[in-house]
């Protein structure tokens, strides 16, 4: 047998380092990925779409001028303006997540966690919150109903 | 050689079969160095302990009746604090223990940061340290979620968007942590995971890694004294650790009996108010426990956006940036590596101390009033002027006590505070002219020791 060359061994011995370096990775992957995939939450919950009040709700709204709905995992603000007309917006604050809420009296939508502000549009007025909140639209039926939707592309603030 | 009778007792019978003798010897010449400071900083590591354990006592027993769920977290709680008798107590010494822990164990951190003890070679048991101070925020924050109520369910949302701020896996990690989209029954089971099994295993693994280190490297005895007097470990040093535990068992015990739900300061209470409801708005004047109130308020005072990012992000980068810098202070300060008194890491401490209580005192909206919505100018005015003056005092005391000499980052936090709340500029202008001045600073004193300082001696 020939005794192998000093530049022929170091060579086989980095390949195989190499060969175990990425065994140790691919073990360490298939745990890792299996496990990430798990923590990652499955959605069960449906988009956001189009949703018409329950007579509840309605009583609620007529009651307190403001009411918070979901629709899949969105949270929506339907109000009633000064003009009484009906509006609506996505409640989620923009800012840190918080639920925000229709103060009458300022005619603004405000969230109490860090203070910002909305004007009824949903567009910012004060506070940190860093985008307007997306507008939804609240529409009466003619059998007194009233369906709330989220508003097409173009009318978002 | 004679062969002595085999001794009796217990610990003859252990140390015959586990050879327990060396680490009798070891126990008797183990030493706790004393300087000219006073030795009671030493006792606070073991304190934190303390009320880490009796959280584990207390958790166990809460774990009895509590029930996790939507539908069953705070009627549980509520039937733990309302029927089962001594409940209320169990409860009350669990969140008394858990702030009086957070207390502890932050000013173990300080007199650390203080007396340079993180100095070489103590490099990694200052690293574990922090590790189990993010791990001491992480119980209180995974913790406060689980009586499920209206306080509960919105410092949660909070905490958990903010962690969008996170480049690239920001949006997943948040999904992670809520198990959804929203804060909701999955987030509780997430939380309640973390908070009884994930944090405490994790607390017990680097808690003994970091005893390991100290017991192998010893306390750091005090700056630049190469002998110091020492006090026996065991038994002058336990007995007087012992003492402590006992005087923080009587106050724990007091605290809770007579404040059973905290002292009813916002950010340290825990009335169980209202069941948590995804579909209520945010109430007024909600507000985090009080060692997050002055990243609450951090996120108040950046703008909509900042330097291309959102204010959220930017604010959390700050936060990142300083929590980074104080973790990695051992290797960012080179004079105490060498030995030597080290006045700016000191003055670090006492930044940092001014920076967080400003903050701190604002989020309490000390100056407004009782209006729902107080006039910020006046909150910002009247929060400048306490903080302020209490670093007036500090750093009269500092040079009196101490003879500090070195002022330049506590000069720059009070230069901020004035700037913001006397002078009415707004908390970000005045926190860059402050930092502007604090490298202007730098640079003038590294060019002074350049040439007053012989080349071999320069630091």
């Amino acid at each position: 047998m020939q005794p192998e060359s000093a530049a022929a061994a170091p060579s086989r011995r980095s390949v195989l380092d190499l060969l175990l370096g990425a065994g140790v990775l691919g073990w360490i992957a298939s745990i890792a990925y299996p496990v990430l995939r798990y923590l990652k939450p499955i959605s069960l919950q449906e988009g956001a779409g189009p949703l018409r009040l329950t007579r509840e709700e309605l009583a609620r709204l007529e009651r307190e001028r403001s009411l918070i709905l979901r629709s899949g995992a969105t949270r929506v603000l339907v109000f009633e303006d000064a003009e009484q007309r009906l509006r609506a917006l996505e409640a989620r604050c923009t800012h840190e997540g918080c639920t925000v809420q229709y103060v009458p009296g300022d005619s603004n939508v405000w969230c109490a966690c860090h203070n910002g502000r909305f004007d009824l549009d949903g567009r910012v007025v004060a506070g940190p919150p860093p985008r307007p909140l997306a507008r939804w639209t609240a529409q009466r039926e003619p059998d007194g109903g009233v369906v709330v939707a989220p508003a097409p592309r173009t009318e978002q603030a | 050689m004679s062969v002595s009778p085999p001794r009796r007792g217990l610990f003859s019978w252990l140390d015959r079969r586990y050879d327990l003798a060396p680490l009798a010897a070891f126990l008797q010449h183990k030493e706790v160095p004393l300087g000219v400071h006073s030795i009671f900083w030493y006792y606070l590591g073991g304190l934190t302990l303390f009320f880490f354990s009796v959280q584990i006592a207390t958790g166990l027993l809460l774990l009895v009746y509590y029930q996790v769920g939507e539908q069953t977290s705070y009627e549980s709680i509520r039937f733990i604090t309302t029927k089962v008798p001594f409940g209320w107590l169990v409860r009350s010494m669990h969140c008394w223990s858990a702030h009086l822990m957070i207390v502890s164990l932050v000013l173990h951190m300080l007199s650390t940061m203080m007396l340079k003890a993180y100095r070489t070679p103590r490099e990694l048991t200052w690293i574990t340290g922090f590790a189990l101070f993010a791990l001491a925020l992480g119980f209180g924050f995974s913790g406060y979620l689980l009586p499920w109520n209206e306080l509960a369910f919105f410092a949660t949302a909070v905490g958990t968007d903010s962690v969008k701020a996170v480049p690239w896996i920001g949006e997943w990690l948040m999904h992670v942590l809520r198990g959804g989209p929203d804060v909701s029954g999955h987030t509780l089971y997430r939380f309640f995971a973390l908070h009884v099994v994930v944090l405490p295993l994790s607390v017990f693994a680097v808690v003994g890694l970091h005893l390991l280190l100290i017991q192998r490297q010893g306390m750091a005895p005090p700056l630049g004294r190469e002998a110091p007097r020492g006090m026996r470990f065991f038994p002058d040093f336990m007995l007087r650790d012992l003492l402590l535990w006992l005087i923080g068992l009587i106050l724990l015990a007091t605290l809770a009996v007579f404040l059973p739900y905290g002292p009813r300061i916002p950010g340290i209470e825990w009335e169980l108010g209202r069941k948590a409801n995804p579909l209520a708005p945010a109430y007024p004047g909600i507000k985090p426990e009080w060692y997050f109130l002055w990243v609450y308020q951090l996120l108040k005072e950046f703008p909509p956006h900042i330097l291309g990012l959102e204010g959220p992000q930017a604010a959390l980068a700050v936060v990142t940036v300083l929590f980074a810098i104080w973790a990695l202070v051992p290797f960012l300060d080179r004079r105490s590596r060498r030995d030597e008194p080290s006045p700016a890491f000191t003055d670090l401490g006492v930044a940092a101390v001014l920076f967080i209580g400003f903050l701190t005192l604002k989020a309490w909206d000390i100056g407004g009033g009782k209006a729902a919505q107080p006039d910020p100018q006046a909150v910002a005015r009247a929060c400048a002027i306490w903080a302020f003056g209490a670093g007036l005092v500090a750093t009269a005391l500092r040079r009196a006590l101490w003879h500090h000499a070195w002022f330049l980052f506590s000069a720059a936090a009070l230069l901020h505070i004035a700037l913001h709340g006397l002078v009415g500029m707004s908390y970000l202008g005045s926190g860059a002219i402050a930092a502007i001045a604090v490298a202007a600073g730098l640079g003038f004193t590294r060019f002074r020791a350049h040439r007053t300082v012989p080349a071999g001696d320069r630091p």
